[in-house]
Order: structure tokens, then C-alpha cells, then sequence
């Protein structure tokens, strides 16, 4: 075992952090504000991801032939551990890097291969995730919406929700259903499909996590040709479960938590109010929450990298990773509450939103917290 | 960064594992119900054998010597191995050992105390050690499954030891919060085993989920403690020994009431050996400040007081 960082690592690290500090403007804070499914934030990645791209840091871990540098599972760690601490300047452009490419290049047909995947490499495509709807989140393979076979074409009814970036999307990554019933999961097949199709209606939610970042999305009568189905009928699960691999840690969010801390403190040593024992402990137990989640991640990236599959070790770094951003929230608001209404401190209140949302985007902590149970400590099933 | 052990850390590993399914390592209660099984044939293999030499082998290391004590508390029975593994090979390799180890003031009983055959005395400036001659310690009754003593009239022949104090105690609160992981992972696989077992409403206690998500939310704290302290044994950094310590002495409190509440009465009783992992974690939450000192330490360390 080792917990230092190669030089060829660290090299890489400097060399992403030098890109930011470079091409990230003097108002990127006030961009970044809005959340990264905002207009703001959407707009700028298509700005910021080509320049990304010809600095060979938008794919680097993907192969050669689809303009990757080939690089491992730990470049590609940093470079989201950096991108997400910097406020995520990709937007929605880091699903597409992370597993939507990938995914294609796997499974996809030499046409959808050739039609998205290179745009993807240049920065310049917007995907949403037609995953969750109104009764099935957490239960995914609850979905109802359906995609019915009609000559050459699926015509698909039914709605999406809680959707990320759909505002803007050019295209969805969506899962309907062509068989069975609710609950059935070898009756879901993946549709890779244009937003401008007609019949497709988005509607933006309101919420607590930045502006347009949660949408309903609408489905009547939508038809699109076979060609725009992923895999065979009813793959869907199984393809998720190869896409989600890389995906299964989720987001870094402990960067920006440990990032945010260092300001909350520095915020407080200015204030001379970083003094008192019970202060300096809650700080101390932020800072360790941070450091147990990077090490519980890190141990799955390890196991990627090595191809091995890291198993249940990723639902325990996922915990551990909610928990991180919620003892770095709560610090700020019990010590620094005046920063959280007006003021001009930016990354709190981004930092806030985020950490609010950690123990559910991408499956709620309670999720994992039943898988941790029963595949990891090997208890029996609930009962019904 | 790396999260596999070496050939030989993986080595001693598999060894170790081996000696930990022998007989002087399993459950049996305790001689006139006292409150802790301390295993003289376990310590003599491990001694004999030479493992609690580990850290100073270069292939093996501080590592392979943290890990080793977090596997060895997970045991039921009583073996000193943090004090031998993580601070002898630095201090006084050849200081007769079981070592019992007085950090500060020795204004309490101490753990080890009546087994040991050396003491290491970790004060502010300046480390000491001294041998335990016949009669020099008076046992002490204790909740706490250890073997716990005071030191008693016969007056000890110190010497001085030439370590930096500071990074000794560091290695101390890296040793100590291997112990309370291992503690708290020997805890969880007995609560585990009990949780499986036992039918209540029909049912395992472990289908509940509210069982559930609690012990796996033990599991994560356990899981990270480990690697918390890997880190710091590897590094040798101040706020990384912190860290290690705090992080587990904090979450000793919701780990243990919760292994308490799922095992019931049967862990209230010493047929059983639940208390053996608790209430080494209990004792040792209070040890090196206790908890909210050790993460103020954190804070200290990393950005000053001010």
C-alpha cells in the first residue's frame, strides 16, 4: 500500500490546475453560482470544454482512436476531483466524459458511435438522463414510460422527472420501457434521442440547487426511429451497470467540501474566532469526514484502475462521501451563518446547495446503506 | 496510491490470520468472570515469531505493524500489540515487552499495567522507560477488559530515551486508534453473527432495517477508521495521526451503543463477549485528550489557533 501520490500524477494534477487557472474568468464565481445545469454555467461549457479538449483534458482517459490520450482511472479521478472543486466548468459535459461516451464507444452502433461520440470529444454535447420518474427514483426499474415498436419506429409515451440539464440538452439518454410491466428489468431498452424531437416538453422545477437544474420531462407520441435504440430491446440494465461502473464513487464531492472548509476556516482565523476548542474540533471532524471519504474513494479507484471490481467498497465511499459535505455544511452554518444570507460569499452558498443534494442524486445514501447490508455484511433481506 | 498490501505485508497477513484461528485466540470466558482474557500463549507466538518486529522490516513497515494491531483487536482475547509493534522498534528495540504505556501523567490505572514487563512514559518534552521489576505494579479493579494496574511504592530505575516526544505520542495516537478500529471491527463481526442468528417477530434481527442501516453505517466508519490509520502509519504525519485518532474516538460513541442495542441483554452478560471490544473502545475514547481534543488537534495542526 501507498497513500503518495506518483510525480506522474501529481504532474498531471498541476497541469489541470494550471488549465483553470488559466482559462477560468475573473466572474467565474458568479457563473458558477447558478449550478451546473444553469443557462449560465451550460453556455459557458461549451466555451470552456472545447479549449479543454484541445489542451487534451477533456478525455484524456479514453482511448486514441476516439480522442483520448489514453490515460488511467486515476487521471481521470483528479481531473473530476479539480473540475468539481473548481465548480464543475464542464456542466453537463462530465456525464458525457465519464460514462455516456464510454458507454457509446461500447455498445453503440457505428452511426451513433460516429454521429456522438466525436462531438462529445470536442466539448460540444449537451446530454441529459432520462432515468427517474414520478414513481420510480430510487426504484428505477419501477418506470413506466413506454416506447411501443410501430413499422421502423418507437413511439414513446410517458414522462420523466427530477431530470438534470434536459433544459438544454440536445439529446436524452433515455431509458423506456418496450416490455412487461413495472418492476420488470429486462423489459427496459436505452433510446438515444434529440430533445427537438416533437412531443418532447420540458418543464423546469423550482429548487434549492441552483437555477434549471431539475426538470419534467414529457414524452407524447415522441417517434423515433429504431436506429436511435442503444443495444438490443431490454439491454438496459446490463449497459447501466457497465456505464455506471466508472460512476459508482460518484461525484468528488469531498474536494470541494475540504476546499471549502479551508475557506470557512481562513474566514473565521480573519474574524479571530478560530480560537475556541469546541470551534477547532468541529473543523478538525469536518476535516477528518473529508479525508475518510477521499480515502474510502480512492480505495475504489485503485480497484478500477487494477480492473477489479471494487464491489460494495463503492456504496461505503458513497456514505462516507454525503456525510463529508454535510459536516463542512453544517460547520459553515453553525459558525459562519451570516455568510449564507446575502454577502458575496459565493462558495458557501454553491457549496451548500451541493451538499444538499449528496445523499441523493445518482441513489439515495439510504439505497446504499441496504446494499452495504446485505452484500457486504451479508444480512438477510428485508421483509416485505 | 496504492490500496494493496505488498507480497510480504499480504504475507504476514495470511500468517497472521492463521494464528488468529488457534485456540488461545477464540472466546472463553474469563477466570472468575473477570472482565478481560489476557492470552500469554497468543503474545508468546506473536513474540516468538517476531511480528511485533514487523515495523522495523523495510519491505513491512509501520503499515504492515498498524495493520497488524487493528487485526489483533479484533480479537476477543487481550494481547498488547500497539505499544510493542508501533513504538518499540522506534524507541527501544530490545526493551523487554509486554510494554504498558503512560501518556502524560499516570493519574489513572493503566492498561497492560500488571502484565507488562516494561513501561514507556511519554511525557512533554521527553520519553523514559523503565523496566517493571517483581511487585512494582498493584492491580486494579477495573470496567474496562484489560488487564489494568497502578504502579505501586518500589521506585522504578528510568532511562531516558533519545526520541522526539511529540512524534512519539504521535505514533502513540496512531497505535491507539488502530486498537479502537480493530476493537470496533472484532464488535461489529459478533454483532453481525448475533444479528443473523437471532429470530425475533418471526423474523432474523437482521432483516430490520433499521438494523440494518445502522450496522452498515458502522461498517463505513470502521472501513474508514482502517484506512485512516494505514495512512497515518504509512506517512508518519502529525495531522494524519490526528486525524486517525479523532475520526475513530468520535464515532466510538454512536458504534457502540449501537452493537449494545442489537445484541440486547445477551450483551450485557460476560458469557458473552461483546463488552470485550466495547469497553476497550470506551476506555480508549478518553485516551491521548479523548475525542474533541484529538479533533481540535486536527484543526491546530492544520491551520493554527487564532
Amino acid at each position: 500500500m501507498d497513500f503518495e501520490w506518483t510525480e506522474k500524477d501529481r504532474a498531471f494534477r498541476a497541469r489541470v490546475r494550471d488549465f483553470l487557472d488559466r482559462e477560468l474568468p475573473e466572474n467565474w464565481d458568479e457563473i458558477r453560482r447558478h449550478g451546473p445545469g444553469s443557462r449560465e454555467q451550460t453556455e459557458f461549457s461549451l466555451k470552456f470544454c472545447p479549449k479543454l479538449a484541445a489542451a487534451g483534458l477533456l478525455v484524456p482517459h479514453w482511448p486514441a482512436e476516439w480522442g483520448g490520450g489514453g490515460l488511467s482511472n486515476w487521471e481521470h479521478f483528479i481531473l473530476g476531483e479539480e473540475m468539481w472543486a473548481a465548480g464543475e466548468p464542464r456542466g453537463a459535459q462530465y456525464m458525457n466524459v465519464n460514462w455516456i461516451g464510454p458507454t457509446l464507444m461500447r455498445f453503440g452502433s457505428d452511426e451513433q458511435r460516429r454521429r456522438y461520440v466525436s462531438q462529445m470529444a470536442a466539448g460540444k454535447a449537451i446530454w441529459c438522463q432520462g432515468f427517474s420518474e414520478p414513481n420510480a427514483g430510487s426504484d428505477l426499474a419501477a418506470l413506466r414510460t413506454r416506447a411501443t415498436p410501430d413499422g421502423d419506429d418507437y413511439v414513446v409515451n410517458g414522462s420523466k422527472i427530477w431530470t438534470s440539464y434536459a433544459g438544454l440538452a440536445e439529446h436524452c439518454f433515455l431509458l423506456a420501457r418496450t416490455s412487461g410491466k413495472a418492476g420488470d428489468k429486462s423489459g427496459i431498452t436505452i433510446f438515444l434521442v434529440p430533445m427537438d424531437t416533437p412531443g418532447i416538453d420540458v418543464r423546469s422545477i423550482p429548487s434549492l440547487i441552483g437555477h434549471g437544474d431539475i426538470h419534467e420531462t414529457f414524452f407524447t407520441d415522441v417517434r423515433i426511429p429504431a436506429s436511435a435504440r442503444l443495444g438490443a430491446e431490454g439491454e438496459a440494465w446490463s449497459i447501466i451497470n457497465y456505464s455506471l461502473a466508472n460512476e459508482r464513487v460518484g461525484i468528488p464531492r469531498y474536494e470541494l467540501s475540504a476546499r471549502v472548509l479551508e475557506g470557512m476556516v481562513n474566514e473565521l482565523i480573519v474574524r479571530g474566532a478560530f480560537s475556541d476548542t469546541d470551534v477547532l474540533a468541529r473543523a478538525g471532524a469536518a476535516a477528518a469526514a473529508c479525508e475518510a471519504a477521499r480515502l474510502l474513494v480512492y480505495r475504489v479507484v485503485d480497484q478500477l484502475a487494477n480492473g477489479k471490481d471494487p464491489g460494495t467498497d463503492a456504496n461505503i465511499a458513497r456514505v462516507a462521501v454525503a456525510k463529508a459535505d454535510h459536516a463542512v455544511s453544517d460547520f459553515g452554518l453553525d459558525f459562519l451563518p451570516d455568510t449564507y444570507s446575502g454577502g458575496d460569499h459565493h462558495a458557501h452558498l454553491a457549496h451548500h446547495e451541493r451538499a444538499i443534494v449528496a445523499g441523493i442524486a445518482a441513489g439515495a445514501a439510504e439505497i446504499q446503506l441496504g446494499i452495504i447490508a446485505r452484500r457486504h455484511l451479508m444480512l438477510p433481506r428485508e421483509a416485505c | 496510491m496504492r490500496f494493496e498490501f505488498n507480497e510480504d505485508q499480504a504475507a504476514l497477513a495470511s500468517a497472521l490470520d492463521q494464528i488468529m484461528l488457534s485456540a488461545e485466540a477464540g472466546w472463553k470466558t474469563a477466570e472468575n468472570w473477570q472482565r478481560f482474557d489476557w492470552s500469554q500463549d497468543l503474545d508468546r507466538t506473536l513474540e516468538e515469531n517476531g511480528y511485533y518486529d514487523c515495523a522495523s522490516e523495510e519491505t513491512l513497515g509501520p503499515l504492515a505493524a498498524a495493520a497488524m494491531v487493528y487485526r489483533l483487536n479484533s480479537l476477543p482475547v487481550a494481547v498488547e500489540s500497539a505499544a510493542s509493534a508501533l513504538l518499540r522498534p522506534f524507541c527501544a528495540p530490545d526493551l523487554p515487552r509486554p510494554i504498558a504505556v503512560i501518556d502524560g501523567e499516570a493519574d489513572s490505572a493503566i492498561r497492560f499495567l500488571p502484565v507488562a514487563r516494561s513501561l514507556i512514559h511519554i511525557g512533554k518534552q521527553d520519553v523514559r522507560c523503565a523496566l517493571l521489576p517483581a511487585g512494582a505494579v498493584v492491580p486494579s479493579e477495573s470496567l474496562f477488559a484489560y488487564p489494568m494496574g497502578v504502579l505501586g511504592d518500589v521506585p522504578l530505575e528510568w532511562s531516558s530515551v533519545d526520541v522526539d516526544a511529540e512524534a512519539t505520542r504521535n505514533r502513540w495516537r496512531v497505535a491507539v486508534a488502530a486498537e479502537i478500529a480493530g476493537s470496533l471491527k472484532g464488535g461489529l463481526e459478533a454483532v453481525l453473527a448475533h444479528v443473523r442468528d437471532r429470530h425475533q417477530f418471526g423474523r432474523p434481527l437482521g432483516s430490520f432495517q433499521a438494523i440494518q442501516h445502522r450496522l452498515a453505517e458502522a461498517a463505513v466508519t470502521i472501513e474508514a477508521s482502517y484506512l485512516l490509520v494505514l495512512k497515518a502509519a504509512q506517512t508518519g504525519d502529525p495531522v494524519d495521526a490526528a486525524t486517525a485518532l479523532g475520526y475513530v474516538q468520535e464515532a466510538t460513541t454512536t458504534v457502540v451503543y449501537d452493537f449494545h442495542q442489537f445484541m440486547g441483554a445477551m450483551g450485557l452478560t460476560l458469557e458473552h463477549p461483546l463488552h470485550r471490544w466495547t469497553y476497550r473502545a470506551k476506555l480508549l475514547r478518553s485516551s491521548l485528550g479523548g475525542a474533541q481534543l484529538n479533533q481540535a488537534l486536527i484543526a491546530k495542526r492544520r491551520w493554527g489557533s487564532r
